[in-house]
């Protein structure tokens, strides 16, 4: 057994986290609701098996895109990665959200239930084990508090229930519609998401134990995408950082090969370097079957580096993550990240 | 202490009073027959629970949803497995049988806690031990040690349930060869011996040798004993030596010169006696060798007849030629003989109500059981017995029946445990517990087969000899094929690796799969326990016996040559008296004939006498010398007459 401080101890196990001690449950929002009932301008509980989970739901607008990136490796090309794949990285991270409708006002506002957690797993002579002994999680009601009132917000903070405004402090102006409303919680508990992955980044960052396999970008994080103890491996492609010929490159990369460097800058993010990476043949299959996306550090990019990353993700394709439907993309450390944490959450 | 597991239940394995399950990391100690301790998160009634269970079945599973992900991920190859960096996440999930629940009301099912290895006191209290290892009222023996990771504790068998009177009796079942029956006995014997309370009484074991020379040398001291064997006699208080008090008692052979044991080297010879019966202790279990077909009522009446107004008192009648003593298989021969003859001689078919064919029949089925039983059975009447009366505390009396015709073996093991249960009966046989091994019961005991008296013996052991003090051990390859109620009633049951084929019968389907997969794959010197006062069987290895073993002994002291008359019948005296030398046999015993000199050398190591030679002497017929008469003067063979007239 490793504990939470990568020490073997025969026989010692940490308590297991207490998921439901991790902040109001939907159970304790269902309960409050209910008991709500019969009052003036009560709110109408749902039951949680008739409403899918929001990260689910189709209230995602925002259409797929192509997006030019400034090659800093010369010309955008292929190029197969040197050398045999070796494990490399000392960790990894990822979050899981879970948000749901747990009851509406008369007016139509929805109230939305939201877990959010982050944790990262240390590995430590093949074993994976979670560093700290903790995730982080949070548990709360999302709710656009400019559009909620002062009286319907103190029903919940009477009952100890936290509250997180969707709209992020903007004071909305006219009613919106709930599905509008929902997309915006959504997007609520995603920033929290990230924001519990990005403090465990920056904590593991500097902590300094070696390279940090981060599920997703790490341009959203100040310290983590300057520093070189963080590899951010995306798997989604909503957004292809190609165009023109590059495209084709990037689509008919072989098993094992890489693009040239690119870098890739956001007005709210910061600036990193990125190359996309093909895990596993796609002969066949869907030109994204076992494609990913590495960021690092922008400073940190070299030829060299970028090949010893691919190598590094490279090995991480065994074991593979099946059955999970993501496995061509999704390393395994990333797959028992949210295993744990589904485990530890609970099922809300 | 640190934590082993943890407790789990879900609605698919949920947790009952008998039954929990818990997960481990991967490398704990935990294994089938493993004692834990579950803490109970959860106070009820105020305190919290404590669960004592015993691992029965384990679980190992990955991840993986199917196999066929695995070979994918691997592409096929097995090789590649080594290039993973990350191990996969592997669960190890127990399931156990509860052994004790505390406090024991209300009986809940087992709630969620923590697991823990079981200590030393945690053992004692799991299988109940704590109520019969009190100090100064002790009454455990200790049958074998519990370990489990770094916990090594004895576990101890209640005497009271072991040899009475709660319950008793012990059965250990095996496959042959793997040091499991015979040496699970003579360590449990020694163990027993050395802890068996005094204020309990007195003590002894008749061992029943029925194959080989098993149970040949007892008294002899193992060579093979190990530190770790050492170590196990220390840790459970029992001497690692033999046993102090062996006697051993066999038949002769048919030619009657040696006894018929393996155990026949003259250096082994001071406690070896021979046991052989007469007519009247034979007839009192006639029918042990007669079956159903011999004995009708006519027969059974003529046999009664025989043994209250015939034997062993002056007999006459019209039709007998005299007076008739019969005290042996020979004079009720010859009065058989006589009596036909008068019954021919008068015509009669009748005497005394008996058809003359039923004494016919009679004569023939008894005084052919001195032929069938030969070496046993005496035909001049002499005896030589257990020392029924005289028994000695921790002394164990080994009857060497192995090289014996069934009808003998059965016999032998009526007579004496009817002997032994009469004496205990009238509290006159020296000790008050008598325990009394017989191996292979599924030949003396069967479930199917004929309703003998050897096995209606042995019921009667099993189910009423714990209030008298008799205690049966009992030991076969196959459990399933012994009566039911001989099993039954036997308290404690030890089993050693068992043959998978026996484990498939219906009586082990209590035992979860795991638990039969370990006893059939046991080492020598495990065993798996059940008594009375364990909730689940246990497993405990126990040392090799501090005794020499059967295949060694008979290369240490090698079986004698069958001996002529002369040499057997010094051997024989000189146990007795140690001046006897051959020469001196062959002089006494020139003018003898062989059955007169055996007769003589028998009543001899019967009575045992001072003076060993003057009695054996005394014994053969007293022969007057010869007077030699001096030859009258020959006549020559050609004498020239006086009167010749032819004057030669």
């Amino acid at each position: 057994m490793i504990d939470a401080n990568g020490e073997r101890r025969d026989g010692f196990i940490p308590a297991s986290y207490d998921g439901a001690s991790g902040g109001a449950s939907a159970r304790d929002v269902a309960r409050l609701l209910r008991s709500l009932a019969g009052h003036a301008d009560a709110p109408q509980a749902v039951s949680a098996s008739d409403e899918r989970p929001l990260e689910v739901a189709a209230l995602d607008a925002n259409p797929p895109r192509l997006e030019a990136a400034t090659p800093i490796e010369g010309a955008f090309a292929a190029r197969a990665v040197p050398g045999a794949p070796i494990a490399g990285f000392r960790a990894f991270l990822d979050g899981i959200q879970v948000s749901r409708v747990a009851g509406r006002w008369p007016d139509g506002l929805p109230i939305v239930h939201g877990t959010v957690a982050a944790v990262v797993r240390r590995r430590n002579d093949g074993e994976l084990a979670t560093w700290q002994g903790a995730p982080r999680l949070l548990r709360g009601v999302f709710l656009p508090f400019s559009l909620t009132g002062a009286a319907r917000l103190a029903a919940f903070e009477h009952a100890g229930i936290r509250l997180i405004d969707t709209l992020d402090g903007d004071v909305a102006t006219g009613p919106r519609h709930p599905s509008e409303l929902l997309a915006v919680a959504r997007t609520a508990v995603q920033r929290q998401r990230e924001a519990l992955e990005l403090a465990l980044a920056e904590a593991w960052i500097a902590d300094g134990d070696g390279p940090l396999y981060v599920d997703g970008g790490i341009a959203s994080s100040g310290t983590a995408s300057r520093a070189d103890g963080a590899i951010g491996v995306v798997k989604s492609h909503r957004t292809l950082y190609a165009g023109g010929d590059s495209l084709g490159v990037v689509l008919t990369l072989a098993e094992g090969a890489r693009t040239t460097g690119f870098e890739i800058r956001s007005p709210r993010r910061t600036g990193v370097a990125s190359w996309y990476l093909r895990l596993r043949a796609a002969e066949g299959m869907d030109p994204f079957f076992g494609l990913v996306r590495v960021e690092v550090a922008r400073d940190t990019f070299a030829t060299a580096r970028a090949d010893e990353v691919s190598r590094w993700v490279l090995a991480e394709r065994a074991p593979v993550s099946l059955p999970d439907k993501r496995w061509s993309t999704m390393a395994y450390g990333i797959r028992n990240c949210e295993e744990y944490l589904r485990a530890v959450t609970g099922r809300e | 202490m640190s934590v082993l597991g943890r407790i789990v239940a879900t609605e698919r394995r949920p947790n009952t009073p008998h039954e929990f399950h818990f997960w481990t990391a991967i490398d704990s100690p935990v294994g089938i027959g493993t004692i834990v301790r579950v803490e109970g998160a959860n106070a009820v009634n105020g305190a919290m629970p404590r669960t004592y269970g015993v691992v029965t079945e384990g679980f190992s599973y990955t991840d993986l949803e199917t196999p066929l992900h695995d070979v994918l991920g691997h592409d096929g190859s097995p090789s590649n497995a080594v290039a993973a960096p990350t191990r996969r996440t592997e669960v190890r999930l127990y399931s156990a049988a509860v052994l004790r629940h505390v406090p024991e009301e209300p009986l809940q099912p087992v709630g969620s806690g923590t697991v823990h290895l079981a200590s030393d006191e945690d053992v004692n209290i799991a299988l109940r031990m704590d109520g019969y290892l009190k100090a100064g009222e002790s009454t455990g023996i200790p049958v074998g040690m519990y370990r489990a990771g770094a916990t090594a504790s004895p576990v101890f068998l209640d005497a009271d349930f072991l040899l009475g009177p709660e319950a008793a009796h012990l059965n250990i079942s095996g496959v042959s060869g793997l040091a499991t029956k015979t040496s699970a006995v003579e360590w449990l014997l020694a163990s027993i011996f050395a802890h068996f309370p005094e204020r309990k009484g007195k003590v002894a074991a008749v061992c029943f040798n029925v194959k080989g020379p098993d149970l040949c040398f007892l008294d002899q001291p193992a060579t093979k004993l190990d530190d770790a064997d050492r170590a196990l006699y220390a840790a459970m208080g029992v001497p690692a030596e033999p046993f102090q008090h062996v006697e051993y008692f066999a038949p002769y052979t048919a030619r009657g010169y040696a006894l018929n044991t393996l155990r026949s080297n003259e250096a082994l010879s001071h406690n070896v006696r021979p046991l052989s019966w007469g007519l009247r202790e034979v007839l009192q279990y006639a029918e042990v060798l007669l079956n159903k077909d011999d004995i009708d009522a006519k027969a059974d009446a003529l046999i009664d007849f025989i043994k209250e107004r015939v034997v062993d008192q002056p007999f006459t009648d019209a039709v007998l030629s005299g007076e008739h003593r019969v005290a042996s298989f020979g004079e009720l021969e010859a009065w058989f003989r006589d009596l036909l003859r008068g019954m021919e001689a008068k015509n009669a078919e009748q005497w005394r109500t008996h058809h003359v064919a039923t004494i016919r029949k009679v004569r023939n089925r008894l005084t052919n059981i001195s032929t069938r039983c030969r070496g046993l059975v005496t035909d001049d009447g002499s005896v030589s017995d257990l020392p029924f009366g005289a028994f000695r505390d921790r002394g164990v009396y080994v009857v060497d029946v192995a090289n014996l015709e069934d009808d003998a073996q059965d016999l032998i093991f009526a007579r004496i445990v009817s002997q032994l249960r009469e004496h205990l009966e009238k509290r006159t046989l020296g000790v008050e517990h008598v325990v009394v091994f017989v191996d292979e019961l599924n030949k003396y005991a069967p479930s199917d087969g004929p309703d003998t008296y050897v096995r209606a013996m042995l019921l009667d052991i099993a189910e009423r000899g714990r209030y008298l003090g008799l205690v049966l051990f009992a030991a076969q390859q196959f459990r399933s094929q012994v009566h039911r109620r001989v099993v039954g009633n036997c308290g404690t049951a030890l089993f050693g690796r068992m043959d998978p084929d026996e484990l498939a019968t219906p009586g082990y389907a209590t035992l979860s799969p795991s638990t039969r997969t370990k006893l059939s794959t046991l080492e020598k010197g495990q065993l798996m326990v059940r008594h009375p006062h364990f909730a689940q069987p246990v497993f405990v290895r126990f040392p090799r016996p501090a005794v020499l073993s059967g295949r060694e002994g008979v290369e240490r002291f090698p079986q004698a040559e069958e001996p002529t008359l002369e040499a057997a019948i010094t051997r024989s005296l000189r146990a007795l008296e140690p001046t006897v030398t051959l020469d001196w046999v062959k002089e006494t015993i020139a003018l003898a004939d062989e059955d007169e000199a055996l007769r003589a050398r028998n009543r001899t190591l019967q009575a045992r006498p001072e003076d060993v030679k003057s009695y054996f002497r005394a014994q053969l017929k007293r022969r007057v010398g010869g007077e030699r008469v001096p030859l009258p003067p020959r006549p020559a063979l050609k004498a020239t007459p006086a009167d010749d007239p032819y004057g030669f």
